[in-house]
């Protein structure tokens, strides 16, 4: 069975110096070209101005083989696949170079046979879009389609994500799923799958694996361990950072463990840590939402930084601050050329006053820790929060959008904001000899 | 055997690796990385679901093998490009810029727009699975003494990765050689025997190296052929190691074609070229290359101006008959001195050393070095060359020590110029004097060479023999 899925438009193109391009018409933004696809499978652009003539030579289709049906096996777990986006389920076609998502479970065990070996596979679209496009909406509309997955009683989700914000929405699923009964793991792709080379295939894999093997329960992310395609980690929804912006093992466990190690080919899944939350039939999912229309801002300390960086929030919900080294901002007037740094601590101190402000560091590891010197007790003074907190600031960002949409009382929020609700912060960070 | 009645097809595709940096990072392109290999990196390749529904014999050959790749990197040869991890940087624009020369040079029309495409590779010799790979230019010629060649296409590619070893779970590669910028040049399918296959390469090598940034030595230009003869599809050659390889592998691969016929095989595959002039097989002819717009490359717009800019070198044959003309050189000393990048320095720089003798000295030299002591001379540096002609220039050697000085050069030792040093004129008299009294009634010859033998490599012969003339009267 072939099934067509889109047409192409054979053309010959005769240039005014007498050059002829036989080929399939490309697509292109490109205003003033034409682009062509030759036989050899060369694309070339011609400029229109020069061109003395285009003959079109009708259109083909271009058929894709339809991916057969697979049985449902009792033996197996049944693991539905959200896709959010991102390109762990995208192909190209070969014929107009465009890549086209496909999503049906056919498709995707198609794709990946070792998943169909794995368990029964469900799979639906949510959204298809970058991840830095997201928003809270976004984050409440996974958060209802995961509820709905599991009242239809699968054993596992795997959330297919773009990889730049994907470490935002872990945090985010951490906080809004309670109770959750069942793994939730994040899978994305640094290298697109059209290529033979994708880490794609082996994050969906290990995903799965982990899901089948083990008894986890709760939101974490899947991805390759190191540059090798061997080893993958499954990193706490909480405690992980996009560290690297190309590498396959860009995701890191940031004051934190990984929860597990899993090895496709040897088909084993090692925990790393003791104390993950683990599968239970009898818990109920509570959801909690965010509330969309929420603006909560992150501010970065920098030298020679001006007030009016500040300014900008007065009208935002929550600010999160990410300080230099232990939590510092620059608030101390030394000389005559620091006058500017009176103003922004009186802009903080008027912003803590409205919204809680909550302070992280941007050295990304260790602990925030405003007792140690006068511009941290100077910040605490004006208000600021976040005091021996280990929170990532993207993850600070995401709990504060959680608490502010479910706590009426400002202070209620301030206050759960330095406790401990989900892992989010570690009461102890253990020494390694080197941390990196 | 009359190629014309068998239907003789033949087309060449020569592949040269420039010199610089690679085509899409800044990392340089060492060839034979000697550092240690300091990163491995160990990665499975999948194939991609084909399109056409057909099956590809090559790629289902590589997936029933599902070999693991390993990979040797080294952080003085590729850095996070070539190991997959980062996506390419900006081209090349030297490179770009050469493969224009070259296109210019072979008289074919650039494309107005290029893209560089994404060529599915799948046995592992390119870490990403693809190669990047533009055309550039269309519609070349080249001029042959068999008529007119077409070069339908002339492209600016990535080069592989070198395979090290392979066995059944495993292949081994190294990573230095990957992502060299590489030009392919594809003839059409006219050329019309095995020696006019190997004339036309070498036009194909002379134009390609009349830019002066290409590679030089072993390996740094491949050449593969597709041939075929009536009644038997094409096949693919690869891996000449040397031009004059070419003809005796054409001619034997006809006659297995031929046998093949006559056996009723009629395979179309790729074989390997091995060093007896036969071939063996190394895997099914590839499919249809699937390609597909490498979209973290921009495409590059080709303007007229862009074009005019460029400066077109001359060809290595034109130069040679020039430096003939200009310097009263034999043509076949021409034809190998234009291969030598800093002759014409030696010419401006050693003034007192006649330019013919400083021609003998790069090329002639070395090969008598060669052929009378056994000595290997490819290790012979410029700064070596450079070292004797300033010595003949400063008139601190004779012409006669600079074969012997040449042999310690090409043996690596320590040249003590002093051994050779010119004897001066009244030095020669005594000796010559010496040696006619301590003999009396030997003949020239005997002096001559009595003379030679005691003065070796310090004196110069022609006057010594007019000396010893001088006394003998």
């Amino acid at each position: 069975m072939k099934k067509e899925f889109s047409q192409a438009e054979l053309a010959e193109i005769k240039t005014k110096d007498n050059k002829a391009f036989k080929g399939i018409l490309i697509p292109s933004s490109e205003k003033d070209t034409i682009f062509i696809k030759l036989k050899s499978g060369y694309n070339i652009g011609i400029l229109k101005s020069k061109i003395k003539g285009v003959k079109k030579l009708g259109k083909i289709k271009i058929e894709r083989p339809e991916a057969t049906q697979h049985k449902h096996n009792k033996a197996l777990p049944t693991i539905s696949i959200l896709h959010t986006g991102g390109t762990v389920a995208s192909e190209v076609d070969y014929s107009t170079g465009a890549v086209y998502p496909r999503f049906t479970p056919q498709e995707i065990v198609a794709k990946f046979p070792e998943l169909g070996s794995a368990a029964n596979i469900h799979s639906k679209l949510i959204s298809n879009m970058f991840s830095e496009d997201m928003r809270f909406a976004h984050y409440n509309k996974i958060a209802k389609e995961i509820e709905s997955e599991i009242k239809k009683g699968v054993n596992g989700i795997i959330l297919t994500h773009g990889t730049d914000t994907m470490h935002y929405t872990s945090a985010a699923l951490s906080f809004m799923l309670q109770d959750l009964p069942i793994p939730v793991i994040l899978v994305g792709a640094q290298r697109s799958s059209d290529r033979g080379s994708s880490d794609a295939f082996l994050n969906l894999a290990s995903a799965a694996l982990f899901i089948a093997k083990t008894d986890f329960a709760g939101v974490a992310i899947c991805m390759h361990a190191n540059m090798n395609d061997n080893d993958c980690l499954i990193l706490p929804g909480l405690k992980t950072r996009k560290m690297h912006s190309s590498r396959r093992d860009a995701f890191k466990a940031i004051n934190a463990k990984p929860i597990a190690r899993v090895n496709y080919y040897k088909q084993i899944a090692e925990f790393l840590t003791h104390d993950h939350k683990k599968i239970s039939k009898g818990t109920k999912l509570k959801v909690h939402l965010l509330r969309e229309n929420l603006r909560i801002g992150i501010v970065r300390s920098h030298p020679s930084m001006h007030a009016t960086e500040l300014k900008a929030y007065s009208n935002f919900h929550g600010l999160i601050l990410e300080g230099t080294g232990l939590g510092h901002f620059p608030v101390s007037k030394i000389d005559q050329k620091t006058g500017e740094n009176e103003k922004i601590l009186s802009e903080i101190k008027k912003l803590a006053k409205k919204m809680p402000v909550f302070m992280t560091t941007q050295t990304i590891f260790g602990r925030v820790n405003i007792n140690v010197y006068s511009t941290g007790r100077k910040l605490q003074e004006a208000g600021v929060i976040g005091n021996y907190s280990d929170m990532t600031a993207e993850t600070a960002f995401v709990k504060l959008a959680y608490l502010l949409s479910n706590h009426k009382n400002k202070e209620e929020v301030k206050r759960l904001m330095n406790e401990n609700l989900h892992g989010e912060i570690s009461k102890r960070i253990v020494g390694e000899e080197e941390f990196l | 055997m009359n190629y014309q009645d068998l239907g003789f097809k033949c087309g060449l595709e020569c592949h040269q690796q420039l010199e610089g940096h690679k085509l899409f990072c800044r990392c340089p392109c060492l060839i034979n990385d000697e550092n240690k290999p300091d990163i491995v990196i160990k990665r499975k390749l999948r194939v991609v679901t084909g399109e056409t529904g057909k099956t590809d014999e090559a790629a289902a050959f590589e997936m029933k093998r599902d070999r693991k790749f390993i990979y040797e990197a080294y952080s003085t040869s590729s850095c996070l490009v070539e190991l997959d991890e980062e996506p390419p940087h900006e081209i090349n624009k030297d490179a770009l810029e050469t493969a224009l020369q070259v296109a210019i040079l072979m008289n074919a029309k650039v494309v107005d727009i290029i893209q560089f495409m994404r060529k599915t590779v799948i046995d592992g010799s390119n870490v990403s699975g693809f190669q990047r790979t533009a055309l550039i230019a269309t519609d070349g010629r080249i001029q042959t003494s068999k008529g007119e060649v077409m070069i339908p296409t002339i492209c600016l590619e990535e080069e592989s990765a070198k395979k090290i070893s392979e066995n059944e779970n495993e292949v081994y590669y190294k990573l230095d050689r990957l992502g060299v910028p590489l030009i392919e040049i594809a003839t059409d399918a006219s050329l019309k025997d095995p020696e006019h296959v190997k004339e036309a390469a070498g036009i194909i090598g002379m134009t390609l190296r009349s830019t002066g940034k290409v590679k030089r030595g072993l390996g740094s230009i491949r050449q593969d052929l597709n041939i075929s003869i009536k009644g038997h599809p094409r096949v693919e050659l690869k891996g000449f190691q040397d031009l004059r390889s070419i003809p005796k592998t054409v001619e034997n691969e006809v006659i297995r074609q031929q046998s093949n016929i006559k056996k009723e095989i009629r395979k179309s595959e790729v074989r390997k070229v091995e060093p007896d002039f036969s071939t063996t097989f190394l895997r099914p002819m590839p499919g249809a290359e699937r390609m597909y717009p490498e979209t973290d490359v921009e495409t590059i717009r080709i303007t007229d101006d862009l074009i005019k800019k460029i400066k077109i070198p001359e060809l290595l044959t034109e130069k040679a008959i020039n430096l003939e003309k200009r310097y009263n050189l034999n043509p076949d000393l021409a034809r190998e001195i234009i291969e030598i990048p800093y002759f014409e320095d030696f010419v401006r720089k050693f003034k007192n050393v006649d330019t013919r003798h400083i021609a003998q000295v790069v090329v002639e030299i070395p090969k008598e070095v060669k052929a009378r002591f056994n000595v290997n001379t490819d290790n012979l540096k410029e700064t070596d060359f450079a070292f004797v002609l300033n010595a003949l220039n400063e008139k601190m050697i004779a012409r006669s020590a600079v074969v012997d000085i040449m042999k310690e050069l090409a043996e690596g030792k320590k040249v003590v110029l002093d051994n050779y040093k010119t004897v001066s004129d009244s030095e020669l008299e005594n000796h010559v004097a010496e040696i006619t009294k301590k003999n009396p009634g030997a003949s020239f010859n005997a002096l001559m060479g009595e003379v030679m033998k005691q003065l070796k490599g310090k004196v110069d012969g022609k006057k010594a023999a007019e000396l010893i003339k001088k006394i003998l009267k």
